[in-house]
């Protein structure tokens, strides 16, 4: 046999800090991603109920695989697994709340093979997302001034925190972390306390992004079909709420002291008026689109695995590509209106430093947020000592494209005909149903959010029926409660309090305050005492980052 | 051709393709044969080294679809194959689709199982069903099973569904050893004792060849279902690393601070495994006690006369 030269007894992995398994027969070679899974050392040593990640069947299968493939040389093919009988692989999705949830190619060997621009563009992409549509709000909130400086600021102490969390994993000593994501590491320092209450924070995130997934999408269908309608009706609608005349229109559409927008239309048409208010009737942004999304959504949320949908994440580099032309283009036809009114109020515009800043602090808290997979998407870079350069890369750009953005449409806002308070959470709403531009961008944003709608609940689910029940899908009456109630709230939010400014902000501070702020900071000053390295200068700054994620978390409530 | 004295043996056929030669590959952990597609059926009998359970011999065979000169050879040498024939068992892939050829070449056998060798005891295994889908596996199968036993009368066979893909090719080959054993509950008695008076977690009986297992015994629930065939994968791996330094394994002893485990040559034709969760107790003492415990098993082995014991040939 040609395999009788080889040596008997190869060594796993190159890193000699690695305590797997001593492989009888693997060769380094088929390292590559040709080994489907991979059994946990614990799983031999350990008899503590772990929960382990392997499940019985797949390490038995992992022994036989080993076995057989002794048992003939390579170019047999009698004894290879045909793929049917193979485990699938724990899918690994990482997701940034409100971002892109991403399916990585699972190279958990540790031997990645991005390049720095494929990793730098992987984090972009996971971070980026529709919590865009509510910064030119957040701006406006903070004043136009401070909102540029808290966009950096934010992002400079965000990124500080993630960097963090990166290096959380190698000041743990004698224990082998490579497999680690941050709630592990928050489980090692603070026990089952810390597991749980990652799981919590998390769950927070997830079912905050859904909710503001919901009410979006219900927007958008909402808006896309009345452009349908009146587009095959041909009826010319003018909407009675304030806007600019003109042929880029820009509406303001809460302009009726305050309280949620109505959706009443003047019509002038040649059109039948009773089907047009039949339409009205059934077709309501807030009444009925939001239940007409249950019959698309919940089934596609029990499905067992929604790796189909990970196939459209382009969609998601696509929106925002698209968003950001949009907002060019707006900006090219509406030129600039600034106007610098340092604290004093103004009909039209808004002073540059306001005291309701904390609002943009809570949305940029979410926006900025990779915190929960940043290591799984390092994993996979080639070059793992670019690591933190490649993250601060990834960071610039994505505050450059929020601060475009932003800035963009707040200066283009016009605001003599409007007032700067007009601009909505969603950026979207200020133009009205009928322009083309923003029809193409909330069709986009729509299919986009309904592919990644699905994924973001599997990873709900997964996470939180592993941690109560132990397995990922335990029947489907578990599965069918979680969706219901996760659907349902998503529902009562769209039909009761539809600001995603205002969710994404909450639930923005809620989860930060966790995994941006806390846990990091007190990981690494925990670390640093245990190995007698604590300074003075490193307690008081890291105790003052976790204050402010605090005052973070109770200004959303009290401004 | 009578060769000198013919062995008692164990047969293995079915069909060409059926997946007889990877079973017996994996059950006993010796290399594949090469390519036999090309060389027509396997013609297996003058080179059987395989023998396990005492001195039983097996024997692979393609029964039906093979050209018309092996179904003559086969034909001719029908008396000599199954005469003295100990166990049959007989490959049916689930895949077939000529399912009234199969049945047909199956009961041919049996005839000649009935004229030569009434007594053996007859298995039937329907092999690859990773193919069929998991919710009809359970359906299918009891069809063939019915089909069989009603084939099979006068004979009683006994059906296992199985595939190499998951843990029922063990589990079957592992219930037909276990059959083959005549005093298979006193065995299990004396290792339930054995185990109770050297305090141990969990003592396992293997065949040697095979490392199947005959019988175990555990005093606490044991949390991996999957860990006999695990640990005969393992120590079959083993056993081939050892052949290619021209070594043969004998012992082996895995200790850490929680567990000590401890595999050796038993009696004649089995291995015994101990598990001791209790770390504090020595290596020695364990191991004298295996090695008593080995002469009281022997004694046993011998007790029955060579009739009716197959531990001893």
């Amino acid at each position: 046999m040609e395999e009788d030269t080889k040596p008997l007894l190869v060594p796993v992995g190159g890193d000699e800090s690695n305590y797997g398994i001593m492989n009888i027969q693997f060769n380094p070679e088929d390292f590559k991603c040709k080994r489907p899974f991979h059994v946990e050392p614990t799983n031999i040593v350990s008899v503590n109920d772990d929960m382990q990640r392997v499940t019985d069947e797949a390490s038995a299968m992992n022994k036989r695989i080993h076995y057989y493939s002794r048992l003939t040389s390579p170019a047999d093919r009698a004894l290879i697994a045909p793929d049917h009988v193979l485990p699938a692989p724990d899918e690994i999705y990482v997701y940034s709340p409100l971002g892109t949830a991403f399916k990585v190619d699972s190279c958990t060997d540790g031997y990645g093979k991005n390049s720095s621009i494929v990793t730098i563009f992987m984090i972009w992409n996971t971070m980026m997302g529709t919590s865009i549509l509510s910064i030119p709000w957040g701006i406006k909130q903070a004043g136009f001034t401070s909102g540029i400086i808290l966009i950096l600021v934010m992002g400079i102490l965000t990124l500080y925190c993630c960097y963090r969390v990166v290096e959380s994993r190698k000041m743990i000593p004698l224990v082998d972390t490579s497999n680690w994501e941050f709630p592990d590491v928050c489980k090692y320092y603070f026990g089952s306390f810390g597991q749980w209450s990652s799981l919590l924070f998390s769950m927070v995130s997830l079912v905050g992004a859904m909710v503001v997934y919901w009410v979006l999408m219900s927007n958008f269908l909402f808006n896309t079909g009345k452009f349908i309608y009146n587009f095959i009706h041909d009826i010319n609608v003018t909407d009675i709420v304030p806007g600019t005349n003109g042929s880029n229109r820009v509406i303001c559409p809460s302009a009726t002291s305050g309280h949620t927008p109505q959706n009443r239309s003047v019509m002038f048409s040649s059109g039948n008026d009773t089907g047009f208010e039949l339409f009205e009737e059934w077709w309501n942004k807030s009444q009925t689109v939001p239940f007409y999304l249950i019959a698309v959504l919940l089934p596609l949320l029990n499905l067992k695995s929604p790796s189909f949908f990970a196939k459209f994440n382009v969609l998601g580099t696509i929106s925002v590509v698209y968003l950001v032309f949009l907002v060019t283009v707006k900006a090219a036809h509406l030129g600039i209106h600034l106007e610098y009114n340092w604290f004093a109020e103004n009909d039209f515009f808004v002073p540059e430093f306001r005291i309701l800043f904390p609002q943009l602090t809570g949305v940029l808290t979410l926006a900025f947020f990779i915190h929960n997979c940043v290591i799984t998407l390092l994993q996979n870079n080639k070059n793992q000592e670019n690591n933190v350069r490649d993250l601060s890369i990834a960071y610039f750009l994505v505050g450059l494209t929020y601060l475009y953005v932003g800035m963009i449409i707040f200066a283009s806002f016009p605001s003599p005909p409007l007032s700067k308070e007009c601009i909505e959470q969603n950026f979207l709403d200020n133009f009205p149903s009928d322009d083309i531009m923003s029809f193409v961008a909330r069709i986009f944003l729509l299919f986009q959010m309904m592919t990644v709608y699905p994924l973001l609940g599997y990873l709900a689910r997964v996470q939180l029926l592993r941690q109560f029940f132990g397995n990922a899908y335990p029947s489907i009456f578990h599965v069918l409660i979680l969706n219901v109630a996760i659907v349902g709230a998503g529902v009562a939010m769209a039909r009761f309090y539809p600001n995603i400014g205002g969710i994404i902000r909450y639930s923005g501070a809620t989860c930060g305050l966790a995994f941006v702020f806390v846990y990091p900071s007190l990981i690494y000053m925990i670390s640093l005492h245990r190995a007698g390295q604590l300074t003075w200068p490193a307690l008081i700054i890291h105790i003052f980052i976790i204050l402010l994620g605090l005052a973070n978390l109770i200004a959303q409530f009290l401004l | 051709n009578p060769k000198g004295a013919v062995k008692d043996s164990v047969l293995l056929m079915g069909k060409s393709g059926s997946g007889k030669t990877s079973m017996r590959s994996i059950i006993f952990a010796n290399y594949i044969a090469r390519d036999t597609r090309r060389l027509g059926a396997t013609i297996d009998v003058e080179h059987s080294h395989v023998r396990f359970l005492g001195n039983l011999v097996l024997n692979l065979w393609d029964c039906g679809g093979q050209d018309t000169f092996m179904e003559n050879y086969f034909t001719s040498q029908r008396d000599n194959i199954f005469r003295n024939v100990e166990v049959l068992i007989y490959v049916f892939d689930v895949e077939s689709r000529e399912l009234e050829k199969d049945m047909h070449y199956y009961q041919s056998c049996l005839e000649a199982i009935l004229q030569n060798s009434p007594d053996a005891k007859i298995f039937c295994l329907v092999h690859k069903m990773d193919l069929v889908q998991e919710d009809q596996r359970d359906l299918i199968f009891k069809e063939r099973e019915e089909d069989l036993k009603r084939l099979s009368r006068p004979l009683e066979c006994v059906c296992f569904r199985t595939s190499i893909w998951d843990e029922t090719l063990y589990k079957a080959w592992s219930s037909i050893v276990y059959q083959l054993i005549p005093n298979v509950q006193q065995l299990e008695m004396n290792l339930r004792n054995f185990a109770q008076i050297i305090e141990a977690d969990e003592v396992l009986l293997f065949e040697r060849a095979t490392f199947l297992v005959i019988s175990h015994y555990q005093c606490k629930e044991q949390r991996d279902v999957h860990r006999f065939e695990k640990i005969s994968n393992i120590i079959k791996q083993f056993k081939l690393s050892c052949s290619k330094l021209a070594a043969s394994f004998q012992s082996m002893e895995v200790r850490n601070s929680n567990f000590a485990a401890f595999i050796d040559i038993f009696t004649s034709n089995t291995y015994v495994m101990v598990v001791m969760s209790d770390p504090s107790i020595p290596s020695a003492a364990t191991l004298i006690n295996i090695r008593n415990a080995r002469k009281h098993f022997e004694k046993l082995e011998r007790v029955d006369g060579p009739k009716h014991s197959l531990l001893m040939r």
